[in-house]
């Protein structure tokens, strides 16, 4: 998540900027402001020094950027005092300066005289003066939408006087992104780079906007920046938050000394240091940044929210609150640390704190989306019911809750018991779970904005994930999504929330396979040709595929691959080296050393060996598989068999696409994707009329594929027809876990245990259907009754029938029913 | 629901007891694509045979006017104009006496705003204001209009009145997207909505069914609900009921039923006590009446079945 850097998004203030990067600048001021532009930070003041008292401006910005503050507001202080023509950008400057300081008070009083001025006369005033305006309302203008407003026009009207101009289209942008407006923002970089496409500042917008909007270019985009300005300090803080997300530690800490050798005045250096010192466990390395902080901030708030922010995304919440909770108490009044506070205290669940501490953050920022999105959703959750069931406190939409916790409590139990003994490590209880009716409140509640591709979160002992109903029947398996986010609890638990994000993940997919078959991602065509291919990650980069993937499978490609990592480690090494080298990175080893002290091994031999233990493991698959080229689709003989097959049932021969089939089958029996032979195959069998036979062969794909709704609703109707009700059951209670809202499955489920004689299931069955909402409810209870009566229980039938019958007492079925059990009744018997 | 006496309810079909007759108006607008025409058409169908087989309406007093008379003439009276509607209430009018129970039910397209919202028809679209005109003779009969048509919402306001219950498909007018009350609806109403399982279906029971069903329809589908049934009278919804299945023809049937109808009667008394009761006294009482009523029925099955 960005952290909103408002105060380090730089003022480079050349009134100036409109010349594309390449082209000669012609005046003392625009070479003075190509050098800075290109990062040549100690020539440009030379160049300004040189130049006298034509230039002080120049030298002013030229000193604020290399965090030489006193001299800044020396140099810009004579200019402001002056009447030249560029007193007003001076004091805009001295403005933007005062309020990095801290200095609110200062900083209001110099914007005020200028932008009293302005709305006196600023329509007379050349467009230099006019973007001066537009820097003076901008400094008002976190949280205050008159002043981001005012600023916003000013800007405006420079561009209406010059329409040359970079910097006012450069400013709004910045305006427009700390608003959190991407859209509008993302328009007014392009109009910069479609004048100067190498111009550094809008390249870093762009790769703000990126960063904003989840999308992964945002490294890359960074990068160019850096290429055409290293010295541009909000690059490099970027550039360092984002190697912080891949959690390449070292990378963001020289960062962070990057930013302090051009401007050691600068909070983003100050915090890339602190969090990699603090994330390391380096409490004197903290300490020093933190007082490197102080020295330059007097209440520096936003430090602290910034590294509580980056520890957040490290996992380590309750930590992340107490940097937060730091920043709030040198500075009450700020939003960020009020805001990260109050975002990460609800996901360790304390969730009336938090949602005061965002109540506040969201007074003094009304634009933040993230605070305002949270909060509509905690009055959104306020009609969620909460179940508490043994060591689970489940919280689901209303309507919802009493079916889906039927099902996910007794799951989370065996989860639980499962997990311990696993990994030697019972975490705290109650841990809470909450599902959501729709996946962007899920994805508000995760990130703070819609458009999370997850389908659920683990913050340790609360988890968050899509309800059953947010997604259609067949996008995923919310009992092993359950099971997954249950096993960070563990993982994160156990490490101390320090273990990397590619090795939880391997282990929630791993336990996720151990729990029941076809659960947990399994091999693609696709990821066995970029095996092939050599275009999977490299261990030592395995992290990069879950926050920066290069390309759109591989999130997906590096799940599989760590949950392959952790199976070959408990394979070759044991259950007991997974839970040590958990314990190695609570100890805060990082992955080379954990390797090394638990498995003995370095990272590349780790690498080696897990290529010869997947060649050996999918050797028939990758026989049937071409290495990936990184464009195009998969090809080898397996697709080659599987186009042929599928010409030949449209052509209307299955007998011919049959041999075909069955040797893609041999050949890969884990393929799920489009056109599976097992799948083709159990169609031509039933076609044939051989439901056995078919219902077989879907059995053995649905034992592959977690979500596969189609495929198992026709496995469960072969089954029904066949009378196989043991083989009807256990389809049935597999598509729960796909999709369980359907009232018609929870019926057919109980007609299949009541031939089966399972009262357990019927009732439960029978239960479910009334949790559903069928239309007809009181059908719906008298079976629930008469399951009653099968599962030995006459009393509650009773019950339940006169409840029945009270409601609708000309119910025939009903009424035969208690006449049925008056019957059996003893005299003067209940 | 609440139970009523027999007699307060308005019910077709009753062999031995010549009470109110029931009279059914359906009018299937213009359809504008295939789709809807099946759609529209099929649950006039529906409506159409339970009034004939269930609720023991005469042909006579069953007009179906459809947008295309040659699509089902067996059941089709009539196009579905604007002048055919008013000669069709026109002979509703003197068919029945006062007492009798008219339903109306419009299917298709929507239009237009309060007074002004229309029925799409072809030719002329009749306006709620015509309604309104055609229902004036109808006085002191029971009537229901069921505007199931998209954009109907202000038929509730312009139609409603004193022993007319109106219902329609949307909150208002601007509700005019694909509408699926009319198909949930008429299943409820032809079978599905008894939720009490008394034998009938009230238009309240209908109307809560529908209502429910239509949300979970887009609950389900993940969509937006665009569609909010009206209902301009509860109390009088609750009275109006008709039947799920046909009459009896059997003297000793008939009178059990009527037996039967009495003790739900008393349940009902019983269960409006319930609060000012001991538990205990009215789960007894509650027991021994449901016993009473479930032997009835064990009588009427026995009849039946030809059992002595």
């Amino acid at each position: 998540m960005p952290v909103r850097i408002v105060a380090m998004v730089l003022a480079l203030g050349m009134t100036g900027s409109r010349m594309p990067a390449g082209q000669v600048a012609q005046s003392p001021a625009a070479r003075v402001m190509a050098l800075a532009e290109t990062g040549r930070l100690a020539d440009a003041e030379r160049m300004a020094r040189d130049g006298g008292a034509a230039l002080l401006v120049p030298l002013g910005e030229v000193l604020a950027l290399q965090g030489k503050l006193a001299a800044a507001d020396s140099v810009l202080a004579v200019v402001a005092r002056g009447s030249g023509p560029e007193q007003r950008t001076a004091a805009a400057a001295l403005a933007e300066l005062a309020a990095r300081r801290g200095d609110f008070p200062g900083a209001r009083r110099l914007v005020d005289g200028l932008t009293a001025s302005y709305e006196r006369d600023g329509d007379r005033w050349p467009a230099r003066d006019r973007v001066a305006a537009g820097r003076a309302y901008a400094v008002l203008a976190s949280g205050d939408a008159e002043a981001a407003r005012a600023a916003l026009s000013a800007f405006d009207a420079a561009i209406a006087a010059d329409g040359g101009l970079l910097e006012p289209r450069l400013r709004t942008g910045d305006l427009f992104l700390d608003h959190y407006n991407a859209p509008d923002a993302e328009a007014s970089y392009q109009e910069v780079l479609a004048r100067a496409p190498e111009n550094a500042r809008a390249l870093l917008g762009m790769a703000r906007v990126q960063q904003f909007q989840g999308n992964p270019h945002a490294f890359e985009t960074v990068q160019r920046s850096l290429r055409v300005n290293p010295a541009l300090v909000s690059a490099l803080v970027l550039e360092g938050e984002l190697f912080l997300d891949a959690e390449a530690h070292d990378s963001a800490a020289a960062l962070g000394h990057r930013v302090l050798a051009v401007d050691s005045s600068a909070l983003g250096g100050w915090a890339l240091i602190g969090a990699t010192a603090f994330l390391g466990g380096d409490s004197a390395g903290f300490r020093k940044a933190s007082t490197g902080a102080r020295r330059f901030h007097p209440r520096p708030a936003a430090f602290f929210a910034m590294i509580a922010e980056w520890t957040a995304r490290h996992r380590r919440y309750a930590e992340s609150v107490q940097l937060a909770r730091e920043g709030v108490t040198v500075d009450p009044e700020s939003s960020e640390a009020l805001g990260v506070l109050g975002m990460n205290e609800l996901r360790i669940g304390a969730m009336d704190s938090g949602r005061a501490h965002l109540d506040r953050a969201f007074a003094r920022d009304p634009f933040h989306v993230w605070y305002k999105n949270t909060l509509d959703l905690l009055d959104e959750m306020a009609k969620f019911r909460t179940i508490t069931a043994g060591r689970f406190q489940i919280v689901a939409p209303a309507g919802q809750a009493d079916l889906l916790s039927m099902y996910l409590a007794p799951l989370l139990e065996e989860a639980y018991d499962t997990l311990v003994a696993r990994y030697e490590y019972r975490p705290p209880t109650p841990v809470r779970i909450e599902l959501y009716g729709r996946h962007a409140d899920f994805s508000v509640r995760t990130a703070g904005l819609t458009g999370l591709g997850a389908l659920g979160v683990s913050f340790g002992t609360v988890l968050a994930m899509d309800a059953p109903s947010a997604r259609d029947a067949g996008d995923f398996n919310w009992g092993s999504t359950a099971w997954h986010e249950l096993t960070h609890t563990f993982t994160l638990g156990l490490s101390g929330h320090k273990v990397p994000r590619w090795f939880s993940e391997g282990l929630s997919v791993v336990e996720e396979r151990r729990a029941r078959p076809g659960w947990g991602a399994g091999p693609s065509l696709a990821f066995l040709a970029a095996f092939k291919g050599d275009k999977l990650l490299a261990m030592n980069r395995l992290n990069e595929g879950f926050v920066r993937p290069s390309h759109p499978s591989e999130i997906q490609f590096s799940y599989y691959q760590a949950s392959l990592v952790c199976q070959m480690i408990e394979e070759q090494w044991g259950r007991t080296a997974l839970v040590a080298m958990l314990r190695a990175y609570g100890d805060g080893l990082d992955t080379p050393g954990v390797f090394q002290r638990v498995l003995g091994v370095s990272e590349v031999e780790l690498g080696r060996r897990f290529v010869n233990w997947f060649r050996q493991r999918f050797a028939g698959p990758l026989q049937g598989v071409e290495a990936w080229d990184g464009r195009s689709a998969p090809k080898g003989e397996f697709v080659t068999l599987l186009h042929e097959a599928g010409g030949s049932l449209q052509a209307g021969r299955p007998e011919e696409a049959r041999p075909k089939l069955e040797r893609a089958a041999a050949m890969f029996p884990q393929y799920t994707g489009e056109g599976a032979p097992l799948v083709l195959l159990a169609d031509i069998r039933a076609r044939a009329g051989d439901r056995k036979g078919a219902a077989d062969l879907l059995e053995r794909y649905n034992a592959v594929d977690e979500s596969s709704w189609e495929p198992n609703q026709r496995e469960a109707e072969l089954r029904e027809q066949l009378q196989d009700w043991s083989g009807a059951r256990k389809v049935l209670e597999r598509m729960i876990w796909i999709s369980p809202g359907e009232p018609t499955l929870h019926e057919r489920l109980a007609v299949a245990a009541e031939h089966l004689g399972d009262h357990r299931t019927a009732l439960r069955e029978r239960r479910a259907v009334l949790a559903v909402g069928p239309a007809d409810v009181s059908e719906a209870r008298y079976q629930l009754a008469r399951a009653m009566l099968a599962a030995g229980d006459p009393v509650g039938a009773r019950r339940e029938v006169l409840q029945v019958l009270e409601n609708a007492p000309g119910f025939e079925k009903a009424q035969a029913l208690l006449l049925e059990l008056a019957n059996r009744r003893p005299e003067g018997g209940p | 629901m609440t139970r009523l006496a027999a007699a307060l309810l308005v019910a077709g079909g009753l062999a031995v007891q010549q009470g109110p007759a029931t009279h059914v108006l359906i009018v299937s607008g213009l359809s504008g694509e295939p789709q809807y025409a099946t759609a529209f058409h099929a649950v006039a169908t529906q409506v159409f045979d339970a009034a004939r087989s269930r609720w023991g309406v005469s042909d006579s007093s069953l007009i179906y006017l459809a947008e295309d008379p040659a699509g089902d003439p067996a059941r089709i009276r009539g196009k579905a104009t604007r002048d055919e509607l008013a000669s069709a209430f026109g002979r509703l009018t003197r068919r029945s006496q006062p007492g009798d129970l008219v339903v109306v039910l419009l299917l298709g397209h929507g239009s237009g705003q309060g007074a002004e919202s229309r029925l799409s028809l072809p030719g002329p679209d009749p306006s709620a204001a015509d309604f309104v005109e055609w229902m004036k003779p109808l006085a002191g009969r029971t009537t229901v209009l069921v505007n199931a048509a998209s954009g109907s919402g202000d038929f509730v306001a312009a139609v409603g009145g004193p022993d007319r219950l109106v219902i329609t498909a949307t909150k208002s007018a601007f509700e005019r997207n694909e509408s699926v009350f009319a198909e949930i609806f008429a299943k409820g109403l032809t079978g599905e909505a008894d939720a009490d399982k008394d034998g009938r279906v009230s238009m309240l029971e209908a109307f809560q069914y529908a209502r429910r069903e239509v949300a979970k329809h887009y609950e389900s589908k993940g969509l937006l609900q665009t569609e909010h049934a009206l209902l301009s009278d509860s109390t009088l919804a609750r009275t109006v009921a008709l039947e799920t299945s046909a009459a009896p023809s059997d003297p000793r049937v008939a009178g059990l039923i009527a037996e039967r109808r009495s003790l739900e009667a008393q349940v009902d008394a019983l269960r409006r006590k319930k609060a000012t009761m001991d538990s205990v006294a009215y789960e007894h009482e509650l027991e021994r009446l449901l016993l009473l009523l479930a032997e009835k029925t064990a009588a009427i099955k026995a009849i039946q079945e030809g059992k002595p």
